[in-house]
């Protein structure tokens, strides 16, 4: 009960907040120079004013922008995204065939960066004063300050030019026409070094994350008790310890989830990978407002999503709180 | 100062060497079968030639449309959907004979209502390139199913020239007319005459086209399909030939700095043949409206201080002219008794101490079109600082260059325009005073106004015989050599990069664009 | 026991500061060892690093000299890094500070404005910004203050909301204090080393935006920057693997070095609640 009257609060909420970023975004992309008609008419090499009048008309754009601006929400109101000028398809079809591509992608980088972030922040802590343990450390301080392209560029010069191991680019072998498991093999292929590129900084963060905490906690009074009933220390790491300090990690672990679709700008240009990251940017090098706001919107919505979900989880792993916000 | 390496750059130009004869493998027996994986940059925004005439567009769907006529390496006409033509002798009447066995993608014949349809309603709603060579056209009419009467107002030399597939393209009249063109249903799967045939276009991926199992001419095409790629990342794709992934670069593809290592890999072959139509020439906007550009001596500083030399041999590996002067080598009727502009600093000074320079600033727009338009810039603009030029780059992306151009809000922009082979259909238009109109980044940009030079171009236009053109064109590059309207950089060589078993791929002047009928596989 | 020897206890941190000392001083020994622009093409272009004397980082695809864009590029960085924080600071520490003061309703518009901008994601807004600006060093440095503040507010009013009932502040209220005041002189200088050590943390992530940006075409094509150096490069890191990796080596250091005198600044400020702040500053 009450976990869906919440749910339904948040959701409300949810909706201004999108409609504000729905607005937001339109003015700001107003003002970016150039519209759709002038990128297109400069493409094909020649225009002339009839040209490009017909384009503006077609795409709407001759009208006033509050005008447009009116059409746009409304049109949203019952799922009608408008229609990508540049890829002549309606927008949703188009977020929708690059969406999985971009889940799959970040899906498999959050939960290898925050599965061996927190192995490995688990196993420094537990090494604090030795070697390995510092070790770990300087690899993760040495992911988190490299920057992430350089690291995807390295990879595949390393990976798939000089050791050939692994595909460069894409998301399956296109001409290969694999189906059922050969197919799945050869995706998960082709996912390995974009998804551990991804996965690199956030695993940082998240080693970093839990080796403070868990330090920590090994300080305090519970875990001291628990020493002193005579747990075994494997037990007192993983039902004491580890579960205190997984709070935090749940609450950066939303936010970043979130993060990732703008990260995966990067990552799917350099591995050309076909999601909505890629899809984005070239949207916004050619001033494809209804693309552009319609991948915007999907994102933003992510985000609120993963963080509903982030509360939910939160209430679950920690019963005692009852009022987060 | 002038470099002491120039001469170690001779080494870098090894592309001059490599370049192998496209028509190498003519002797050999062509083989039937296999798919040819190439690469499409950027993703087309669609593949209806005539409603679209971007470059990656006319690349994937001029092996899916035709024109009535296809052009050699050296631009002459020959035959495709008409088989002959007869030009009357006044240059006013021009006759088209078609083939009588073409059948539409969708089984439907072709006949002379589809020309007539196609050039009369379709190009005149949509296509501008083809509008300003319908200006000319006074009626396009049906002698009978195979027979097409275009008639003009006056002579226009470049017509013939004008009947290229992305240029005039035919497209099905019993699909399009009385619909609305760019909403027809029919645009999301292309219906051409062409030697393939629309498969699939899976987006973001791979555009896939498949043998036209009923063309016309017998035996073509040799493949069974082409699979274009979609790379969005320049050193993925120079990856992607490397491991064997795609087997034909078509120009523009890769990055320049990449040409040299894949050209020296085995099995590997370069034409620089095959966009000798387009003729793309790289050109420096200057301002001739205000501030230090609307001084002739200072455009004229500008073409002496920029080392046209050094950006052909370290920027396009060699590949390319550096360009007498407004006509490039492939137009017709270059002047070849023009001084040229040579790299000569000391001479820029002057000029620029003679208007009396006083350090203003100017801005430079690159092209916002990769990695070696900006380097170009670059060394541009620093060849410009030696001389004493004040510049300042103001880096834009497509959507803000094609506004600041279209406002004439530049001093310095750097663009590459086509030449189709003919001064009166890519020159002129640079340099027309009556082309002069905001909004577009391809008109007389930089605001040339000269009377004469307006006279001369208009006459020579329609002049006829082509004696009596050339004599008018020698008098108006005289003229532009004097003025610099803009700076004159480079024609470009763009290489196409395959594998050396791909035979007899490029065989038009407009290369992989329609290039894949005639080609075939030894395998 | 001294603010510094706390500090320089964490050998990390002593490192981290020598690192970013040199890089300091390579930034400002450029003009002197380099007085030339960094632009010019002085020799042949692709020399490998010590192939000719004079220069040991070789050059790049246009003859000019690596060492003096790593040189040049240093300033530009770091320029960039402190800038584009010190304005999202500007931004982030007064509305977390009246967010939190004044708490209800003006904390809940002032926080709901906050998670907005934390809706979009970060980079794909840094992104539209620049290219609605157009690129250039203002541009990028506005863009990156716009998306980077608002970890900034959060950890201020989380601050200013733990120490706004605190018995000092109180007090001040009922001598008359204005509200500007007790904020200025009271609360704020409180919450001064958490704020400094985020702060610290910020340079060396907007750097690391910055070089993206740069990477992806959106920087700005006057100024000499590690980011434009690896974006130029990437093209030819085949053939030159040089040319990417002295700036990336430059900004990994810088990166680095800048965290761990975060860290070691954490530890010097804050002996006691350092690890809860790093927890909500990561973010």
């Amino acid at each position: 009960m009450l976990y869906a009257r919440l749910i339904l609060m948040r959701l409300l909420k949810a909706i201004v907040v999108l409609l504000l970023i729905i607005v937001f975004n339109f003015v700001l992309i107003q003002l970016a120079p150039g519209d759709p008609a002038a990128i297109l008419a400069g493409e094909a090499g020649a225009s002339d004013e009839q040209f490009l009048q017909q384009l503006r008309e077609r795409f709407g754009l001759d009208q006033p922008l509050y005008v447009q601006l009116w059409e746009y929400v409304s049109g949203i109101a019952t799922l009608d995204f408008g229609y990508s000028y540049r890829q002549q398809m309606p927008v949703l079809d188009l977020i929708l065939e690059r969406l999985p591509a971009t889940l799959l992608l970040t899906g498999t980088a959050f939960v290898l960066s925050l599965g061996l972030g927190i192995l490995a922040g688990a196993m420094a802590a537990k090494r604090a004063k030795r070697v390995s343990g510092s070790v770990i450390m300087a690899i993760a301080l040495l992911f988190y300050a490299t920057p992430l392209f350089w690291v995807a560029l390295m990879a595949v010069v390393l990976f798939s030019v000089y050791l050939d191991w692994l595909p460069a680019y894409g998301m399956f072998t296109v001409g290969a026409e694999l189906t059922g498991w050969a197919h799945v093999l050869d995706v998960a292929k082709h996912l390995i070094l974009p998804a551990t590129t991804l996965g690199l900084f956030f695993m940082a963060i998240y080693t970093r994350m839990t080796r403070a905490p868990m330090l920590d906690a090994a300080q305090q009074d519970f875990v001291k008790t628990a020493r002193a009933k005579g747990l075994k220390s494997g037990v007192i790491q993983r039902r004491h310890i580890l579960r205190n300090a997984l709070l935090p990690i749940i609450t950066l672990a939303g936010l970043q989830a979130g993060q990732m679709v703008g990260g995966a700008i990067l990552t799917e240009t350099v591995f050309a990978w076909p999601g909505i990251g890629r899809l984005m940017y070239e949207a916004l090098m050619q001033r494809d407002y209804n693309l552009l706001l319609g991948i915007f919107f999907f994102s933003a919505a992510l985000v609120i999503l993963f963080n509903i979900v982030t509360d939910l989880v939160y209430r679950l792993a920690d019963p005692r709180i009852k009022e987060a916000t | 100062m002038k470099m002491p390496f120039i001469a170690a750059l001779a080494g870098l130009s090894l592309l001059n060497s490599s370049v192998i004869s496209a028509q190498e493998g003519n002797d050999q027996t062509p083989q039937h079968g296999g798919v040819i994986d190439t690469i499409i940059q950027p993703e087309p925004p669609g593949l209806v030639l005539g409603m679209i005439q971007n470059a990656p567009t006319r690349t994937v769907a001029g092996n899916i449309y035709e024109g009535l006529l296809r052009y050699t390496t050296d631009l002459e006409p020959t035959p495709q959907l008409a088989e002959s033509w007869d030009v009357s002798d006044d240059g006013l009447t021009y006759t088209f004979h078609l083939r009588d066995d073409v059948t539409w993608h969708d089984g439907e014949p072709f006949t002379a209502e589809d020309v007539v349809f196609s050039a009369d309603v379709f190009h005149r709603e949509l296509n501008p390139s083809a509008r300003a060579v319908l200006q000319h056209v006074e009626t396009i009419e049906a002698a009978d199913d195979h027979t097409v009467v275009f008639t003009l107002k006056q002579p226009f030399g470049p017509f013939l020239l004008s009947f290229e597939a992305g240029t005039f393209t035919m497209v099905p009249e019993h699909i399009y007319a009385g619909t609305d063109f760019r909403e027809n249903e029919a645009n999301n799967h292309p219906i051409g005459t062409g030697p393939f045939e629309f498969e699939s276009w899976d987006r973001g991926t791979v555009i896939k086209l498949t043998r036209n199992e009923d063309y016309y001419q017998d035996d073509l095409p040799y493949l069974d399909g082409i699979n274009w790629h979609i790379i969005p990342d320049g050193a993925s794709r120079a990856i992607a030939y490397e491991n064997g992934t795609v087997d034909v670069l078509p120009y523009g593809t890769v990055e320049n700095f990449d040409i040299p290592r894949l050209t020296a890999m085995d099995n590997t072959c370069v034409s620089d043949k095959g966009h000798e139509y387009f003729s793309p020439f790289a050109m420096l906007w200057m301002n001739n409206r205000e501030g230090p550009t609307a001084d002739k001596r200072f455009r004229q500083a500008v073409m002496y201080a920029m080392d046209r030399e050094f950006a052909r041999d370290v920027l396009w590996n060699g590949m390319g002219k550096v360009p007498l002067g407004a006509f490039g080598s492939n137009a017709r009727f270059q002047n070849e008794s023009l001084s040229p502009y040579d790299h000569n600093p000391d001479r820029a000074r002057e000029l620029l101490d003679d208007m009396g320079y006083d350090g203003e600033e100017v801005t430079l727009l690159p092209l916002p079109y990769g990695e070696t338009w900006n380097r170009w810039a670059e060394a541009v603009q620093q060849n410009l600082k030696e001389v004493g030029i004040n510049v300042r780059t103001e880096a834009t992306d497509v959507g803000g260059w094609n506004q600041r151009l279209g406002d004439w809000d530049f001093d310095l922009a750097f663009t590459y325009l086509y030449q189709y082979g003919d001064p009166a259909l890519g020159i002129s238009r640079t340099y027309l005073s009556d082309n002069i109109e905001k909004g577009s980044p391809w008109n007389n940009v930089e605001g040339y106004e000269n009377a004469e030079v307006d006279d001369l171009f208009a006459r020579a236009a329609t002049a006829h015989p082509d004696s009596e053109r050339e004599a008018l064109y020698h008098d108006v590059q005289e003229i532009l050599q004097e003025d610099v309207p803009v700076g004159w950089l480079l024609e470009l060589g763009f290489p196409t990069i395959y594998r050396c078993n791909v035979k007899n791929l490029i065989t038009s002047g407009v290369g992989v664009n329609d290039g894949f009928k005639d080609a075939w596989i030894d395998q | 026991m001294s603010f510094f020897a706390r500090f320089a206890r964490n050998r990390g941190a002593l490192a981290g500061l020598i690192i970013l000392g040199l890089i300091m001083l390579m930034a400002a020994l450029a003009p002197i060892l380099f007085p030339e622009s960094p632009w010019r093409m002085v020799q042949r272009p692709f020399l490998a690093p010590f192939e000719v004397d004079g220069f040991w980082l070789g050059t790049d695809t246009m003859g000019r000299n690596v060492a003096a864009g790593l040189m040049h590029g240093a300033w530009v960085s770091l320029l960039i890094g402190l800038v584009s924080t010190a304005v999202a600071l500007v931004i982030g520490v007064p509305l977390g500070a009246v967010a939190g003061y004044h708490g209800g309703l003006i904390d809940d518009a002032l926080m709901r404005f906050t998670e907005f901008f934390q809706t979009i994601p970060n980079f794909a807004l840094a992104i539209v910004l620049v290219a609605i600006m157009q690129p250039s060093v203002t541009s990028i440095v506005v863009a990156i203050a716009l998306v980077s503040w608002p970890p900034v507010a959060r950890l201020v009013r989380a601050e200013f909301l733990s120490l706004r009932h605190r018995e000092y502040v109180e007090a001040a209220r009922l001598i008359g204090q204005s509200n500007t005041t007790i904020i200025l002189r009271q609360i704020l200088p409180n919450t001064l080393s958490p704020i400094i050590v985020l702060a610290s943390l910020m340079v060396a992530t907007a750097i690391l935006l910055e070089s993206a940006l740069s990477f992806l075409g959106l920087g700005d094509p006057n100024v000499m920057s590690w980011g434009y150096m690896i974006g130029a490069a990437r093209t030819v890191i085949r053939q030159a693997w040089w040319l990417s990796f002295f700036p990336g080596l430059a900004i990994l250091l810088t990166v680095l070095a800048l965290n761990l005198v975060g860290e070691g600044l954490d530890d010097a400020l804050n002996p006691r609640l350092t690890r809860k702040r790093h927890q909500e500053s990561a973010t």
